[in-house]
């Protein structure tokens, strides 16, 4: 989810570095609060823990391996503002002395790895445990939490890509930067995010979560009780962020249907350097078989993503839910 | 001597697939091996004060990303490579190892758009992103970290960020090496089928965490013994040399053909 340079326009990236600039401050702010003097060095060790954490390789079924990102098990084990401090200081190194997404971008990685990440994926774990008091209310928040922390970030991630070609073209209407509109950009990060790196990230949670409660109970972080205003506030933005994508994704299917017409008398010309062919060609079923399907507009992308997006939760609540009929009897949740 | 101890045994332990240990230790060991290289033999042979490096190479990068035109992206890439035709080999090697596999990879994300015709994007983005890795590389390999993040300060960053960044480069090294240690247990101990597989690894970063947290009191302590008040001051003045001002002048000359080349 690293965002290299050259991808995202400056313009994109230093709206959203701005963005970062007060929740930055705020979380110097509350830290400072929060922590005590004594426990101000565990900020930089926990970003060394989160650095590692990427390092380290989860066996998923079927003999492949995933690294998970790790920040909603920051969030749990250190606090929100203290994940979003050791998150940042983390991605910077890897920016800066590893070369690894972008210097420009580093604004927009921020916002997508330490803001969205850990806020969301702790918002939902902590909602989730004041309702439900008991241990499986927790570790519903928890599975909850990472995998629609990590998978948010994603989107966050595949919208700010997929806003470049529509904001910035040269003179010719080619895209300065990302090429790819939202219909491919969505579906592009979301899927494989909903499919393993979403699974990666809550096994490696769970099971950390849970060594730690057993080994030295005293150690995760207690945040404060009412933390319902936060939830609530989080989920005003997003119905608030919500017209945005659908007006971004309207512009989008405006755009590309006007493109289908043209598509027709310049399909057949291929790689053609004249403007037309660059700006109408368009061809992605035969180059990505794996999320298209020929003949259907490219919205049918979007459409599938949220599609299978639904249909995973689905499986996975059914899954759950059967192993729980086998282990209790009942059926919860 | 008892009876069992005679008796011919032929044990072959089940074969199980632990290449997630493997990998993990496999990328332990790169990150090691380049964090290590920073504390050796780095004589910063063509001394340029880390600021200018960092706040140039900033430029560089942003220049990049707002050019529109193909000849100062070559010309960049020139002032690049002569560049790193001044460093030793083996950097020259990984600096170009680590730049063409992204440059690679993002050749094969934009190839689709190719096909749809933009030809445009897939030329210049990959040869922006391969000059922009390259700047940030050479940028880490020809300064120490710690003048890297000292740098950091001259910009004005937050105390506590460097404070933080500053733990947090040594930490890695040491946190890394003790995960190792862990790694190199689990896999001495997992003999035949390993069916913990989950377990083992969240005792590894479950361990991990408990001793990073011992390890920052620990590190308090010592600091607060040091009379360490969480403010950072840069000691050496900032000395103009000869070679930052060739270097500025260099800078200077590259973004006047930036200006030049964008007006037309």
């Amino acid at each position: 989810m690293h965002i290299p340079d050259n991808y995202l326009s400056p313009a994109t990236c230093a709206v959203i570095g701005a963005a970062m600039v007060p929740v930055w401050a705020a979380a110097v702010k509350k830290v400072k609060e929060e922590i005590p003097r004594e426990k101000m060095p565990l900020l930089g060790v926990g970003a060394s823990f989160s650095f590692l954490m990427m390092m380290f390789n989860v066996p998923l079924p079927g003999g492949t391996t995933g690294h998970a990102v790790g920040g909603t098990l920051l969030a749990i084990l250190m606090g929100p503002y203290a994940a979003c401090i050791s998150v940042t200081v983390a991605l910077l190194i890897q920016a800066l002395l590893f070369g690894d997404g972008g210097i420009l971008a580093f604004g927009a990685n921020c916002f997508n790895m330490a803001f969205i990440l850990p806020f969301l994926g702790y918002g939902i774990y902590k909602f989730m445990k004041d309702r439900v008091q008991s241990e499986r209310g927790e570790y519903t928040g928890i599975v909850l939490g990472s995998y629609f922390g990590i998978n948010i970030a994603a989107l966050a991630a595949a919208i700010e890509f997929g806003i470049q070609p529509l904001l910035f073209t040269n003179a010719a209407g080619q895209p300065l930067y990302c090429p790819y509109p939202l219909s491919v950009s969505i579906p592009a990060m979301t899927i494989p995010h909903l499919l393993v790196a979403g699974i990666v990230e809550v096994i490696f949670t769970v099971t950390i979560v849970g060594f730690i409660k057993k080994v030295s109970p005293g150690t995760i972080y207690q945040g404060a009780k009412q933390k319902t205003k936060a939830i609530y506030g989080l989920l005003l933005a997003l119905i608030c962020l919500t017209p945005l994508g659908l007006l971004a994704s309207g512009t989008a299917w405006g755009e590309w249907g006007a493109d289908e017409i043209h598509e027709v008398v310049s399909g057949s010309t291929p790689l053609g350097y004249t403007p037309e062919g660059m700006r109408h060609g368009f061809s992605f079923g035969a180059v990505m078989p794996d999320y298209s399907i020929n003949g259907l507009p490219e919205a049918a992308g979007y459409i599938l993503s949220a599609v299978a997006g639904v249909a995973i939760m689905i499986i996975l609540f059914k899954i759950i839910s059967a192993l729980k009929k086998n282990t209790s009897g009942k059926i919860t949740g | 001597m008892p009876e069992w101890l005679l008796k011919d045994e032929s044990y072959i332990p089940e074969s199980d697939k632990d290449t997630f240990i493997n990998k993990s230790i496999l990328s332990l060991l790169g990150l090691l091996a380049r964090i290590r290289t920073q504390g050796c033999d780095k004589t910063d042979k063509y001394f340029v004060h880390a600021a200018l490096k960092v706040a140039f190479t900033f430029l560089l990068i942003l220049l990049l990303s707002i050019s529109r035109n193909f000849t100062f992206i070559v010309i960049s890439m020139v002032y690049l490579l002569v560049i790193l035709s001044l460093m030793r080999g083996k950097e020259i090697l990984h600096i170009l190892k680590v730049s063409s596999a992204m440059a690679l990879f993002t050749f094969i994300v934009l190839l689709p758009s190719a096909f749809w015709g933009n030809g445009y994007s897939i030329v210049t983005i990959t040869s922006k992103v391969l000059a922009t890795i390259i700047a940030v590389n050479i940028l880490s390999h020809s300064a120490k970290w710690n003048s890297i993040t000292s740098a950091l300060k001259v910009f004005h960053v937050p105390d506590i960020f460097i404070f933080v960044l500053d733990i947090t480069i040594k930490y890695i090294a040491m946190l890394g090496e003790f995960s190792l240690y862990m790694l190199y247990a689990l896999k001495l101990r997992s003999v035949g089928k390993n069916h913990n597989k989950y377990a083992a690894l969240s005792g590894i970063a479950g361990t991990l965490f408990i001793k990073s947290k011992e390890m920052a009191e620990e590190m308090h302590a010592a600091m607060e013994c040091r009379g360490f008040t969480g403010e950072y001051s840069v000691h050496n003045r900032f000395k103009f040399t000869a070679a930052d001002f060739i270097y500025i002048l260099i800078n200077a000359g590259l973004l006047t053909i930036f200006v030049y080349l964008e007006r037309i």
